[in-house]
Parts: C-alpha cells; structure tokens; sequence
C-alpha cells in the first residue's frame, strides 16, 4: 500500500491530475473546434443542416469519453485510495 | 489485494522485463524500412507531389488507399473486443487487448497518410481554421477523432490492473506504472467502478467504429463518380473493414505467439474461432461485392460500364480477379474445414485477406479516377518509388509501434485471464443451466 505523505506518492498524484486535466482540457478543445466549425458555417449560411447535426452528434461522444475517464479517475485515484 | 505470484503470469511479463537479441533485429529490420519511408516523404516534401505517380486526373492513388486500408484494420480491435465482452464470450480473453492495440496504432498511421497526400503538412490546419461541414472530409476528421479518442480510452481502461501489477512486480518505470495505474489496488468498489467503465465504452464504441468506415465511404459515395455514387458503400466499407481487421488480428496473434512463446494462452481453438468469423465475413463481402457490381452492371449507365469493364477485362483485370482470389476462393479453401493445421490454414487464409483487401481499396479509388468524364484522356497510374517507399514505412512504423507497446504492456491480459479461471468457469457453468429446462422431479 502506497504511503500517502511520501515525496514519491505525491508526485504521483500530481502527475495523475495533470494528465486527467489535460485530456479534459483537449476534450474541450476538440469540443471548442466543433463550435467553431458551427458558428463558421452558420456565419456562410454554410450547410445549417449538417454543421448543426454532426456535432450535435459528435460533442456528446466527447463529453461521455471525459466523464468516463474523470469517473474511473475519481473512483480509482481519489475516492479508491481513501478507502 | 493486488495479485498473488502465478508462475503462467511469468510467461506474460517477460517481454516487458527481458530483452532478447531478437527485439534489437526486428527493430534494426524495420528501421530499414522506415528510413525508407523518411527519406521518400523528405524527398516528396522538398520537391512536391510531382514526384509520385499522381496526377490529373488521378490525383488519389496509394494514399487515399492505404488510408482507407488502414482505417479499415482498425475496425478489428475495437469491434472484436466490445462485441466479444458485450455478449460474454469468454474465449476473448487473450485477444481483446491484441485487438484493441492495433485500433489505436494503426489509427494514427491511417491518419499520417492523410497529411502525406497533402504535399504540404501545415494545410492541415486549415481544416482547424475553415473546415467546412459541407464536405464528407470534414466529417471523416470528426469521426476518425472521436473513434481514436474513444479507441485509446476503451484500450487504457482494462490495463489499469495490469499496470498494478507492473508497478508492484517489475521494478522498473515504477513511477510511470504508478502514474496509470491510478492507485489501483484490486478492492471490490474499484472493480466495479472499472466494470461499469469498460460495459459503457463497449457500448460507446461499438457506433463510433461504424460510423468511422461508413464516413469513410461517403468521402466516395457522395461524389457522382461512376461506380463511388452508391448506396450500399456505407455497409460494404464497414464489412470490408471488419474482414480486413480480423485477418490483421490473427496474423498479429500469431507472430506474437511464436514471439513471445503464448501457445498456452493462444491455443487453436481461438484460431478457429476466429477462422469461422473471418469465414462468416468472407462470405458476406463477397455478398456486397456481388450486389454493387450486379447493381452497376445491370443499370448499364455508360460512364459506370466503361470503369466497370476497366476492372472486369480493362487494364485493371489482374488487380480486380486478384482481389476475388484472395478475398473468396483462397480463405474459402483454407477455412471451410479447419480439422487439422488449424492455425496455418487460418494465417495462410489472413495473408490473402490483408492483401486482397488492400486491392479492393485500390480497385475501388484508382479506376474511377482514371476513366474522367472531362475531356482528360483515360490515365494509367503508377505509383513511384516515393508512394511504396511511404507504404513500406508506414507498415514498419506501425509494426514498430506495436512491438514497442509490447515491451511497455503485457500483450494479453492478465486480469482477465485470472478473472476467466476465478469466475468465468462458475459463470459459464451458470448461464448454460439457464438456457436448459428446469429439471422435472420424479414421483415417488
């Protein structure tokens, strides 16, 4: 069992919150550059039909990835390790 | 707790905690080729496209095919494993991770020829800046980003207790197996929290891997070129996709094997199950194969008949009945009786396929091209040095990234493996008694 107030497991928290924010952080901007593209396009008059549908379609693939890796995180690293 | 010492285990982790003299020559070998593959690209980079066979009006050739080729491997990993897990197979269990690591390698590679049919590589930022959804290109970027973000999640999340186990057991890269292992300690509430986890990405990425092949093929079928404009391309790319896959697995099964001395977690009885799927697939792509160029044939429009009879009897004849040969006759001879050599017959049969569906993409992208409507004269292209030294590269680098993963992770896993002997059996033992009738009790 890790020793919780040891140097080397604290880094490795921290390694761990860093690498689960960043992939939160390219989810949301994968998410920002589906906005983009739809914005764009409604800007054009581009295509509404597509540009809205297809990531209406695509965002919530993305969010559903980042909830579940930030629940397995969260139920492995933080709520896991306490018990 | 974590785990208990399992001599079998041994056979699993020794790649990952020895390196023999062969890894050091499979890495020179395909370091050959993909100083190959570098120096085409250099060349093609500085001196533009000309360099390779494309032109007006071919101007999609090997590129375009090995993309389609690759991003059609992919579809093995992901759909083998979540299909396998969601219905509780349990012979899965020494090839789920198999699969899963080719999806996530060879998605990067399949991608990569993208961005090296574009001459220029920062053009690709101007589908970042100003794509538009009007074109199937753009929705090819959306689904192939999410299928690859949802392929690496749905690959990490099962090796979390395996990478427990490398942090306690190595002794090396202790914090990096630490990092991913996110405290894993094998507690009832975390196995269920990664439980619940896997069952929802099995059903995540199901959808995703078909969309994935199917916007593929709507980068062809929503053009109004002779034999591309068609409505049956979704369905034929994604079993075209799930057949090349599967022949991709079981050649990688079996390099590995002998590799890394799995016989006794990859016995024959996977390979003849995996033998019969590829016979299952082999028969339904030939079904779509059929049922496309009937279509074509029987609507006798004269711009599909002249790219039609290009690929029945034109130039393109040796590729077209080469394809039919090692997509249908040759895997129907090797799988149809499976008896004895299973495990020959099905890799000779996996050959073939990966080679024949590589000719279906190149069936498919280069003949339509090279009869044009516009006044272009009928055009015959031949890919350079540059294209095969770029293709040959990019087998190798994706060989390479596999090999690599092999030596970080343990190719098979062990959790499941040990979750196979602890539940499956009762499990198994369990779910068959359901299907049966309930006994009836005799009167004294």
């Amino acid at each position: 069992m890790e020793n919780l107030h040891s140097p080397s497991d604290q880094l490795i928290r921290k390694l761990q919150w860093i690498w689960m924010i960043g992939f939160i952080l390219l989810v949301l901007g994968i998410i920002t550059w589906f906005i983009h593209l739809m914005r764009a396009a409604l800007w054009l008059g581009d295509v509404p039909s597509a540009a809205i549908g297809i990531p209406l379609v695509a965002i919530p693939i993305f969010l559903a990835l980042a909830s579940v890796v930030f629940y397995v995180f969260w139920g492995l690293a933080v709520r896991g390790r306490g018990q | 707790m974590v785990d208990h010492k399992d001599t079998h285990e041994d056979i699993l982790l020794a790649p990952i905690a020895h390196t023999g003299l062969g890894f050091y020559w499979t890495v020179a070998g395909l370091s050959v080729f993909i100083l190959w593959g570098a120096i085409a690209y250099s060349v093609q980079f500085y001196y533009g496209l000309g360099v390779t066979g494309l032109q007006q009006p071919v101007s999609w050739g090997f590129y375009v095919t090995n993309f389609v080729f690759f991003i059609g491997i992919s579809h093995a990993g992901t759909l083998i494993s979540a299909i396998l897990r969601l219905s509780r197979a349990e012979w899965r269990r020494p090839i789920t991770r198999m699969a899963e690591v080719i999806t996530a390698m060879v998605l990067f590679i399949g991608a990569g020829q993208i961005l090296v049919d574009l001459g220029r590589p920062d053009r690709i930022f101007n589908v970042i800046r100003h794509g538009r959804y009007q074109s199937p290109l753009l929705w090819d970027a959306t689904s192939i980003s999410a299928y690859l973000s949802a392929s690496l999640t749905y690959l990490y999340l099962p090796m979390i207790p395996d990478i427990a186990i490398l942090r306690d057991r190595l002794g090396k890269w202790k914090l990096f197996y630490s990092v991913l292992a996110l405290g894993w300690t094998g507690t009832q509430a975390q196995q269920r929290v990664l439980n619940r986890a896997i069952a929802i990405m099995c059903v995540i990425v199901i959808p995703v891997a078909i969309s994935v092949h199917s916007v593929v093929s709507f980068v062809f079928s929503m053009t109004l070129q002779p034999m591309w404009h068609s409505t049956i391309f979704g369905p034929y790319f994604v079993v075209g996709a799930i057949f090349s896959g599967i022949a991709a697995l079981i050649v990688a099964m079996i390099i590995f094997r002998k590799a890394y001395g799995l016989e006794p977690y990859l016995k024959p009885i996977h390979f003849r199950y995996l033998g019969q799927l590829l016979l299952v697939m082999a028969l339904l792509w030939f079904y779509f194969t059929f049922a496309e160029y009937l279509t074509g044939y029987y609507g006798a429009e004269p711009e599909e008949m002249k790219v039609f009879w290009s690929k029945f009897s034109g130039p393109f004849w040796p590729y077209f009945w080469a394809m039919v040969l090692c997509n249908l006759f040759i895997p129907l001879s090797c799988l149809v009786r499976l008896g004895r050599h299973t495990v020959g017959k099905v890799l000779a049969a996996s050959l073939s396929i990966i080679v024949g569906m590589w000719l279906e993409r190149f069936i498919i992208v280069i003949p339509t091209l090279s009869n044009p409507r516009l006044p272009f004269p009928q055009t015959a292209y031949a890919p350079t040095w540059v294209e095969l030294g770029e293709f040959a590269g990019s087998l190798a680098l994706f060989a390479l990234f596999y090999l690599l993963f092999t030596k970080v992770f343990p190719i098979i896993s062990i959790w499941e493996i040990r979750e196979g002997r602890e539940e499956g059996v009762k499990e198994v033992e369990e779910r068959i008694k359901s299907y049966l009738p309930d006994e009836v009790k005799g009167t004294a």
